[in-house]
């Protein structure tokens, strides 16, 4: 096996330097993401890139491949003990960064940091809520005590990155950020970060698993499609995620750069204000004045909505066909897919008709709100929808603002409807239902990125059997039964599900993940695969 | 000013009983061609803008009127509903490109003149506050305006819109902020020549109030550079609301001014559709470029020390 490997690795070494037009520096790797990380605790921000970097540095005890399927990582193998009761054993021999050595002790403490991070803006508790009991049988071997029988608990610790219990004990968001504390067991350790503009990487000479191609990666964040997409052309960089629509038929066309692109697990949607009664802060009558209630309460309104809504044109003309119009969470093929719930098809009459039937005949005034700089096309997403609601009878008026700034006043209720992305990383329905549908409990972990508050008893009751349920076949029936109820209702308003789409400069080659994670370690020269 | 009026009324004996400085003014702007071009342009793109709701194919602003299935249009296409055609192409949101520069060349001149006039009234009573009270005054006000040109106008500008967010009416306070001390600046230097002349003196002796001595008397006497610098303020926070807007801290994205306009299609120069950047790029090339020929001209024509 070892000369095997041995074997085939100086082949590809020798195969690599016989390449013509090889950087001298090959072992170097720069990339460019579109979107900012904005946190290196691992436990702070749920928030794709965070996650994409955090698997860099950090491990989780299970983690995920390119389909979204679990496998392990930090733990050999898993199995349910009884009804309440998880198994993990861990791997022998890992080593922290620092040298410090990993041990059932680490994961202990790390399920008793991440409920406790200060200002988490959205908290990882949702994945270590159900634990309610650890127990540490040896060096190795993790009991995890549960409540209730929890099947999804192999699923949910692929998101809890584990940390050390010497050096974190007393780690804060800061001091991650700043670096001394961004030591993990992941395939790179972090050399420097400049927030926003860049991180450096060096590889981990001790990782446990298959070891990256790269000994220094430079991380960098261009935000601004098209200079990420100069930047490739001109060589500045290597390698660019979310391949801004407009250049695809451009890039396929070019013989310097390959593609690489899988439909992904992330939905576009937009959240409506379910939280208020009266008044909501961007919705008026035509004379501009406040509405006495909130129309966003009535079901038909939402309704109305979605069918002014023209999916097919945003996925064509907008997305350039990058997407899939959706109707749900999730796309076909995942676990808990709902077979005939199809995405709502255009009906600006019979939006007109049923707006007239909720007592707003001639429609009424609303602001779309969305981030600039976050999701594909995402300012001319929401400006699109406004031409749609407008001619609806609906008079809209956009506004796009930097992800920062927006994300920020969503998760305080400030917005009316605003334009929303998930990226479902477990690949099922239980994350997205618990996540966006679920009525808010901080106690429970649910609803964390429900921004528009939207609550619905049924919606609860079904997801709380599902996620008791330990028979597949049966939860899976639950969260379709739980999936239906929140998308009749409308409690989101279900875009698109985008592909996702890399780029790079031909030599190279990448492993494209369901989940949208651009991580080094996906990355390597094409003749290392030959 | 007033005895420089009196001419020869040998030479010219029928313009004798006419010849005010508003005409002597005319006819020696007149001398330059390309002034009078300038000046000919500018009118015709504010009467362009003044007309836009009225020769506009389509109101760019109102989202029921695009559709995004004419998005990315060729200059030529007809538009879906076979009503009019696209002259100058669409953008990505099918809006008609010759409307929206239309449109956006309103607030490009309502921008670059409404905060040139703010700025000026702000930097032009401060200059001459600083030129009359002297001493202390003095002192504090040209140190903010040093401290406040020390800053490059973008950064400043930035900061400003970073603070106050986005909007029309705050890239206006931005670009007023940015722009008053040019104004303070020169008013003052011109002030403090002219507060030593006879007829300020003069005012004095008569203990005329402070306010009407610099409003009435000091102020008409520093007119000129003002009327200059005013000028090319006018470009130049065109200019700054555009790169503003581009950067997409200036305008909403569903009303875009020219800057917007122009980011809106850097992203589709690269796959060839130039059209989106390029014709609202020509359209702040020439309306700068007007206004700079005319503030040339009146430079030349105010400035004593350039008369022959």
């Amino acid at each position: 096996m070892g000369g095997c490997f041995r074997a085939a690795l100086s082949g590809a070494v020798l195969a690599w330097m016989l390449l013509p037009g090889m950087p001298a520096r090959a072992q170097e790797l720069t990339m460019a993401v579109g979107a900012p990380v904005t946190s290196l605790d691992p436990h702070y921000h749920q928030l794709s890139p965070n996650t994409a970097v955090a698997q860099m540095i950090f491990s989780g005890l299970t983690a995920t491949d390119g389909h979204a399927r679990i496998v392990p990582d930090l733990a050999e193998s898993w199995r349910a003990v009884d009804a309440t009761t998880w198994e993990f054993r861990l791997r022998p021999g890992v080593r922290f960064h620092n040298g410090s050595d990993f041990t059932a002790e680490d994961v202990a403490f790390t399920f008793q940091r991440v409920p406790n991070v200060p200002n988490s803006p959205s908290s990882y508790a949702i994945y270590t809520r159900p634990i309610r009991e650890v127990q540490v049988v040896d060096a190795h071997t993790l009991r995890l005590k549960t409540a209730a029988p929890y099947p999804l608990m192999p699923t949910d610790l692929v998101s809890v990155m584990i940390l050390d219990a010497e050096t974190h004990a007393k780690a804060t968001t800061e001091g991650f950020n700043a670096g001394p504390m961004a030591v993990g067991t992941g395939p790179f350790r972090m050399v420097s970060h400049r927030n926003g503009d860049r991180i450096l990487f060096e590889r981990n000479e001790g990782y446990f698993g298959t070891p990256p191609a790269w000994q220094r990666v430079t991380y960098r964040m261009i935000t601004n499609d098209a200079a990420r997409t100069a930047a490739l052309l001109a060589g500045d960089v290597a390698f660019i995620d979310q391949v801004p629509t407009s250049d695809l038929a451009k890039l396929r066309g070019d013989a310097r750069v390959a593609l690489s692109e899988i439909t992904g697990l992330r939905l576009i949607y937009l959240a409506l204000d379910h939280a208020r009664r009266e008044a909501s802060p961007f919705v008026a009558d035509n004379e501009g004045k406040p509405l006495p209630r909130n129309p966003l309460q009535d079901v038909r309104v939402r309704r109305a909505l979605s069918m002014a809504i023209d999916r097919g044109a945003i996925v064509e003309r907008v997305m350039e066909g990058a997407a899939i119009p959706a109707g749900q969470f999730l796309p076909e093929g995942s676990f808990s897919y709902v077979s005939d719930l199809a995405p709502t098809p255009y009906d600006p009459e019979g939006a007109k008709r049923l707006l007239a039937e909720a007592g707003f005949p001639q429609g009424f005034r609303i602001t779309l709100h969305g981030p600039n700089d976050r999701y594909p096309n995402d300012a001319r997403i929401i400006q699109a929808i406004g031409q749609m609601w407008s001619r609806a009878g609906v008079r809209t008026a956009v506004e796009a603002q930097p992800w920062t700034t927006f994300i920020a006043r969503a998760g305080k209720q400030e917005f009316s409807i605003f334009l929303q992305g998930w990226g479902s990383s477990s690949g099922e329905g239980s994350n997205p239902l618990r996540n966006l549908t679920a009525t808010p409990d901080r106690e429970k972990g649910y609803g964390a990125s429900n921004r528009g508050r939207y609550s619905n008893p049924e919606v609860d009751r079904l997801l709380g059997e599902a996620m008791q349920e330990l028979d597949d076949a049966k939860r899976e029936a639950l969260l379709q039964a739980a999936t239906r109820v929140a998308f009749e209702d409308v409690g989101i308003l279900p875009l698109h599900i985008q592909k996702n789409v890399w780029a790079m400069r031909k030599g190279l080659a990448h492993g494209p993940r369901a989940d949208e994670l651009t991580r080094a370690q996906d990355i390597r020269p094409a003749g290392a695969t030959r | 000013m007033s005895s420089t009026a009196a001419g020869s009324p040998l030479a010219r004996p029928q313009a004798a009983a006419v010849e005010t400085p508003l005409r002597r003014f005319i006819s020696e702007f007149a001398e330059s061609r390309l002034a009078l071009f300038g000046l000919g342009l500018f009118l015709l793109i504010v009467a362009a803008a003044l007309l836009a709701p009225w020769i506009a194919p389509q109101n760019p602003y109102d989202l029921a009127q695009l559709d995004i299935m004419d998005g990315r249009l060729e200059p030529g296409s007809r538009n879906g509903a076979d009503t009019f055609i696209y002259w100058l192409g669409t953008d990505d949101q099918g809006r008609d490109m010759l409307s929206g520069i239309l449109y956006g060349l309103r607030i490009s001149l309502s921008v670059g003149a409404g905060s040139a006039i703010l700025a000026c009234l702000v930097g032009a009573s401060l200059g001459m506050l600083a030129a009359y009270a002297g001493g202390r005054t003095d002192g504090l006000i040209m140190r903010l305006v040093d401290l406040q040109l020390s800053f490059p106008a973008i950064l400043a500008a930035l900061m400003i819109l970073a603070f106050l967010g986005k909007g029309i009416l705050n890239v206006v306070i931005a670009l007023v902020v940015v722009e008053w001390a040019y104004y303070a600046r020169t008013v003052r230097g011109t002030a403090l020549v002219e507060r030593r002349r006879e007829y300020i003196e003069a005012a004095q002796c008569l203990a005329l109030p402070t306010r009407r001595i610099i409003f009435r008397h000091l102020l008409p006497n520093c007119l000129p550079p003002l009327i200059v610098v005013g000028t090319m303020q006018v470009a130049r926070a065109i200019a700054l609301e555009a790169t503003l807007s581009f950067l997409g801290l200036g305008v909403p994205i569903t009303e875009p001014s020219l800057g917007l306009l122009i980011a809106n299609g850097y992203e589709y120069m690269l796959s060839g559709k130039y059209w989106i950047s390029f014709y609202p790029g020509i359209a702040l090339l020439v309306t700068i470029v007007s206004i700079n020929l005319v503030g040339d001209q009146l430079r030349d024509v105010l400035n004593p020390r350039l008369k022959k």
